[in-house]
């Protein structure tokens, strides 16, 4: 609901400034054209929308910034001056939009003085990626020395958010704690631990329990030779090799094979026989995974450094066997009575035989039950035979690592020769003169009671909790310094290399053909994936998919195969094939393709995909779907768990693509709750809220960016008509019936997926609506919300300077809004080098 | 099973005189010995008594609503305290059913879904908890018996563990460390402070060369190091100082039924409280603990929830029930005979209790209409609330949670779930 509002203040702002006089009237004479198809509505003492004409001041100001946007974005958009309430036409429209726009780069002296981006922490991502390329480590540690953190809050779907990201003593606790505990896993205090071998023959190989109670024994999934994943939810764990003993490198040999894949119906298990059986191999948070060969012995070997008390298991990664009952495993194991009643009817008498009625008191249980057939199931699985750990093996003493770090034989007369060039990767930039001198004496002070070594660390933890580490850009560093950490972090989340420090230092960043090839250069090379990853899981606020998951009883394909997975890899692919072929931008919402398996194949209505998991480009012949505008993680994260609202749907649209933030409803007006009993259109019970004046006005403007949605259902999938579904609890809890039937009444209501815009523009459903979305002023929105995004994500807070947004804009155009050119165009401009 | 009036007697044996007060408030007042007078004013606990599976509606929910309802068959045990709580009906999370979901019962929020979340699934307790800082020695203590029933996560959508043993809960709470261990944990302090130090001159420089727009958040920077110096300061005074005495030996003695081994908690909770050795304590019934000490109870406790209605088997499961309602009963007696140093009242009346589960029923594995009940705190309470909408609808239980934090002086009008707050005075 958010974005309407904003509209109304623009239209309230017209009206109202004649009696506030906020400026002298002489600047609304400034404004000839505006004064002449404005002021009906935006002057007086209620202006529409709150906006007043005289609001927009003289030109464009720090105070009346906002304004001017809003103004420009909505008359471009054609939603101003509305076709329904004035006779102005496409022409003088577009006079207005030209006039606005030209104010605006016309910007005032104010407006563009202070580029300067405030300071902000690293967030948690960040914070992981620097510590470990600062310190030269693959990631932070294998004993999850980050579980402390405090997580990082969201804003608007991004973790950059300056505002959000805090920092309190409780933060800086941990940082204390966490950086200790990655520093002890590199540096070693004393002697060298001979390396030891643990066989791990099938008979040490153990299961977890789900039970917190270990003395259970599991018997399920044992044979003589091998270990089984019968049940996916289950960990295996070493019995010989509890934790790592000691810190350094560990080899490890797994034998392992992958059986009975296809040997149940895939409808039945919801695994399907074109994807391969794996395995997972679990080191604290550093996970590897395995694809199985079936039926033939794979030897899984890996060297990985692995911290002191971390725990080795292996998991069954898979998101099938979970279509029976409600979902839990253990119902899928009905499916062996089903298949042997079919196909071994000897075995069945055999096992139906032995199944005695249950003592007094017990309850008999039907003979598919479940708990019967455990020792008959099979499901494809893994089947693991035997293991082998090696280790702690060090190929030299004290560890490469470790002499990386700080040298052979560290001193703490030599603290400042040792600390500084860590401390210069840390912090990004030189290391000022006499900075380091209080490191120094913390490193002497401890040298007497710790010795060197731990001493010198105490000087490293220091290093990495000090401000010029854990903040961006906190002080005045030379300008190529300030570049090269700004665009490091935007495309790959982590401090700069020397490399590219030196790069920037020696010019050869310093315009646009460089920053491109530089760009493009990210992007092939994969330095750049962590910006492909996390930028659209921001900007589509793809976390929030299931904050209203869809119903499970009626959406039940959505869980039992976690479908919200697949809808958020299928938009983060769909972005990475945009940057690969460097897709021009508008095109991106309305493209008639889009990657997907055959799980959102189900929801997408569509049968002519391999039966795996494997996202592929697939055209859609239908004209309804392709590209973000038809994509399940939009369609879903916007609507309620049983119902859609085209309103959420529209303020997901404008703020997402439109770059339009429409302000909430006034908190006066009482909004009526849906309810998905009553036989009535979301449409008709809309029609009564708006039928108020004072939300009118608004909803004219927000609603048709929604209503084009209304054939999606709550998961995305295509629906010609609502099904509505009384849902009723039972009526009193005391009395169960046994069965538990619940009583639906179904009935069907038509779908009106029409709508019309302000500008007089309408469509009759999403086809119509996809078409509308092409024409030039709303390509031209897009692009602008992009860039925007980019900025967000990039500078940690919303870009104040509209002129500069303009002109990024503009330079865009010159290279058909093709998305690694404008990115190019983002990083070029003064918004991100921050002049 | 009523308890026997002789464990209460012995749970007060000897310990209750003039217990020596934890907090850092004291400490620097420097108090004659077992002086109370000094606790600061406005001081309020919070304690959390969960079970896994509900409780058995029509035993539970009185039937009639107001002040001056009738006394059900399961709350029987707290008939003496029908003014000092509020039996909340129609409140729940709107979970579906199904077990796993009780995991939400403090927070409202499912780990599953808590990155939606900016405090992810954190419980109330922990949020409490944070609230009253490091004021005491310990910002919260958790306790069970053999498993714990994952009802507290922290800030990071962390579960927090109980303590499953008397005895380890008591050598946490009451033993004092060794000498060896004092000076490790003194020596890490120590050694964190001195990297603060460092921090802080290099951090004079930093701010020295920061331009206008980074200023306030270094400022935040600044604050933090110095917060974070004064919080070690008072970690290393509680190092220290040497815990309050107290015995529970009395209870571990002889047979170690569920019995004694409960009124051992309680009790370590409550003279915790006394002491103000922490605020903020849960109390959790598991559902793998076997309840065949209780009198009358021969089955397991899951297997009592599903009972096809046998009145053999209901009457076990009330019996598990009512065990659990006797220890609340207990405690809070125990909190009642106790008068609030520098307050009116007594501690209970300054010890919020929320007494609940995350699962409404286990028999049908509903998640709907929780058993929900509050006492003490000092609050006005209503008898037996039906807590729905004029329009039929269940109350967010974060609705109450709400309520519950103001009452701690959090200043906020929303969490997690809640669409307000339930109006409940205090006095």
């Amino acid at each position: 609901m958010r974005s309407l509002h904003r509209l109304f203040g623009i239209a309230v702002l017209l009206v109202a400034s004649t009696s506030v006089l906020l400026c002298p009237a002489s600047h609304a004479v400034e404004h000839a054209i505006l004064q002449r198809h404005c002021s009906k509505c935006h002057t007086g003492d209620e202006p529409e929308g709150g906006f007043h004409l005289d609001m927009l001041g003289g030109g464009v100001t720090r105070d009346s910034r906002e304004y001017w946007q809003s103004s420009m974005e909505y008359v471009s958009l054609g939603d101003m001056p509305p076709s329904e309430d004035s006779k102005v036409t496409e022409t003088e429209r577009q006079q207005i939009a030209e006039y606005i726009r030209d104010v605006v780069l016309a910007r005032d002296a104010d407006v563009a003085a202070d580029y300067q981006i405030p300071t902000r922490r690293l967030n948690n991502r960040e914070f992981a990626n620097s510590i470990s390329d600062a310190l030269g480590i693959e990631d932070p540690g294998t004993h999850f020395p980050l579980g402390n953190l405090l997580g990082d809050t969201l804003h608007d779907g991004f973790d950059t958010n300056g505002d959000v990201l805090g920092i309190s003593e409780y933060h800086l606790e941990q940082y204390v704690d966490t950086v200790r505990e990655i520093v002890d896993a590199i540096v070693l205090t004393g002697e060298r631990t001979p390396s030891q071998r643990y066989e791990v023959p099938s008979a040490l190989l153990q299961m977890s329990s789900l039970n917190q109670r270990t003395t259970r024994r599991q018997s399920a999934g044992r044979n003589s030779d091998s270990l089984e994943f019968r049940d996916m939810r289950l960990q295996m764990s070493f019995e010989n090799f509890k934790e790592v003993p000691t810190t350094g490198y560990y080899r490890i040999k797994i034998r392992a094979t992958g059986v009975d894949r296809g040997y149940y119906d895939s409808e039945q298990t919801g695994v399907y026989d074109g994807d391969p059986i794996r395995l997972s191999i679990h080191f604290g948070d550093r996970v590897r995974t395995y694809e199985l060969p079936d039926n033939e012995v794979k030897e899984i070997e890996l060297t990985e450094w692995l911290a002191k008390g971390t725990r080795i298991e292996l998991s069954y990664p898979t998101d099938g066997l979970r279509k029976r009952g409600n979902g839990n495993f253990k119902f899928q194991q009905s499916i062996a009575h089903d298949h042997i009643k079919e196909n071994d009817p000897e075995l069945y008498e055999k096992v139906v035989s032995k199944i005695r009625p249950k003592k007094a008191g017990g309850r008999n249980l039907r003979v598919n039950h479940w708990s019967y057939w455990v020792d008959y199931w099979r499901g494809p699985r893994p089947r693991v035979f035997s293991a082998d750990v090696e280790g702690p093996i060090y190929k030299s003493w004290p560890p490469e690592r470790q002499v990386a770090l700080v040298g052979e034989s560290p001193n703490a007369h030599n603290a400042e020769e040792i600390l500084k060039p860590i401390a210069e990767r840390a912090w990004r930039r030189e290391v000022r003169d006499g900075e380091l001198d209080p490191l120094v004496r913390l490193v002497s002070m401890r040298q007497k009671e710790l010795g060197d070594l731990e001493a010198i660390k105490e000087g490293i933890v220091a290093i990495f909790v000090s401000p010029s580490f854990l903040l961006i850009n906190p002080e005045g560093a030379s300008h190529p310094d300030r570049f090269a950490t700004k665009l490091s972090f935007f495309l790959q989340s982590t401090l700069p290399s020397d490399a590219l420090r030196d790069f920037v230092r020696a010019g050869k960043l310093d315009d646009y053909p460089s920053v491109r090839n530089a760009i493009v250069e990210y992007f092939t090379s994969n330095r750049g994936d962590e910006f492909l990853d996390e930028f659209p899981q921001g900007w589509l606020q793809l976390d929030r998919i299931n904050f209203m998951a869809p119903d499970p009883d009626h959406f039940a394909h959505y869980h039992r195969k976690g479908v919200s997975d697949d809808m958020i890899a299928e938009a983060k692919r769909f972005f990475r094939h945009a940057i690969e072929t460097n897709m021009p931008l508008p095109e991106m919402l309305t493209a008639n393709f889009s990657f997907i398996n055959a799980d959102l194949a189900e929801v997408y209505g569509v049968d002519d995909v391999p039966e795996d998991s494997i996202l592929r480009r697939y055209e859609f012949t239908d004209q309804r779907r392709g590209g973000m505008l038809g994509m399940g993680a939009f369609l879903t994260l916007t609507a309620d768990s049983l119902g859609t609202s085209p309103i959420h749907r529209a303020v997901y649209v404008l703020e997402n693509f439109m770059g339009i933030k429409p302000s909430p409803p006034p908190g006066d007006v009482e909004i009526q709750e849906p309810d998905v009993r009553q036989a009535k259109t979301i449409k008709e019970i809309l029609a009564a809220h708006i039928a108020e004046e004072t939300c009118a006005s608004c909803h004219r403007s927000i609603d048709p960016y929604g209503y084009a949605f209304e054939n999606f259902d709550p998961m995305g999938a295509w629906r010609d008509a609502y099904v509505q579904v009384s849902v009723s609890e039972p009526v009193s809890e005391a009395k169960v019936p046994k069965r538990k039937k619940s009583v639906e009444k179904q009935f069907e209501l038509p779908i009106d997926a029409s709508a019309t815009f302000r500008n007089g523009n309408s469509y009759d459903d999403i086809v119509g609506f996809r078409g509308l979305m092409r024409d030039e002023a709303n390509q031209k929105q897009f692009v602008r919300c992009f860039v925007k995004k980019l900025l967000v994500y990039a500078n940690g807070v919303e870009p104040e300077d509209t002129a500069a947004v303009e002109e990024i804009v503009l330079k865009s155009a010159e290279n058909d809004y093709r998305i690694v050119d404008t990115i190019a165009v983002v990083v070029d401009s003064p918004l991100f080098r921050e002049p | 099973m009523p308890f026997s009036r002789r464990s209460i007697l012995q749970g007060f044996g000897g310990a209750i005189a003039l217990p020596k007060l934890e907090s850092i408030a004291q400490a620097a007042e420097k108090p004659s010995a077992g002086s109370q007078s000094h606790r600061p004013a406005g001081t309020l606990r919070f304690l959390v008594v969960g079970n896994p599976l509900g409780m058995h509606p029509p035993n539970f929910f009185p039937k009639d609503f107001g002040r001056d309802y009738t006394m059900s068959r399961t709350l029987q045990p707290l008939e003496w305290a029908k003014d000092r709580f509020t039996v909340f009906s129609h409140t729940d999370h709107g979970m579906k059913s199904g077990h796993g979901r009780e995991l939400a019962f403090l927070s409202g929020v499912l780990p599953e879904t808590s990155h939606a979340f900016p405090e992810k699934n954190m419980s109330i307790d922990q949020l409490i908890a944070r609230h009253i800082g490091s004021d005491v020695r310990y910002p919260s203590i958790h306790a069970s018996l053999q498993t714990g029933i994952r009802m507290v996560w922290n800030a990071n959508g962390v579960e927090l563990k109980p303590f499953t043993d008397p005895q380890r809960l008591f050598e946490h709470l009451f033993l004092n460390l060794s000498e060896q261990e004092k000076r490790h944990q003194l020596t890490t302090i120590q050694r964190n402070g001195s990297i603060l130090d460092a921090v802080r001159e290099q951090f004079a420089g930093v701010k020295a060369k920061a331009g206008v727009a980074d200023r306030e958040r270094l400022d935040q920077f600044g604050t933090s190091i110095r917060e974070l110096e004064n919080r070690l300061k008072t970690r290393e005074e509680w190092v220290g100082r040497d815990k309050p005495e107290f015995d529970i030996s009395h209870h571990l003695e002889g047979e170690a039924s569920i019995i004694n081994r409960y009124n051992a908690m309680f009790d370590m909770v409550a003279y915790a409280f006394q002491t103000d050795l922490t605020r903020v304590a849960t109390i959790a019934f598991p559902n793998e603990l076997g309840y065949t000490d209780v009198n009358g109870v021969n089955r397991g406790y899951h297997a009592c929830t599903h009972n096809g209605k046998d009145e053999q088997v209901v009457s076990e499961l009330v019996a598990i029930e009512s065990f659990q309602i006797e220890q609340l009963s207990r405690f809070m007696k125990r909190l009642d005979e106790i008068d609030e140093p520098n307050a009116n009242g007594s501690m209970l009346d300054h010890t919020v209790i929320l007494f609940g589960s995350g699962m409404g029923y286990g028999g049908t594995h509903s998640n709907r209409n929780l058993p929900i009940l509050v006492a003490g705190g000092g609050f006005k309470h209503l008898g037996h609330v039906d807590t729905r909408s004029a329009a039929g609808k269940n109350m967010p239980l974060c609705n109450l949670y709400v309520t519950l934090m103001q009452r701690f002086g959090i200043e906020r009008d929303s969490f997690n779930l809640s669409t307000g707050s339930f109006s409940l005075d205090h006095a």
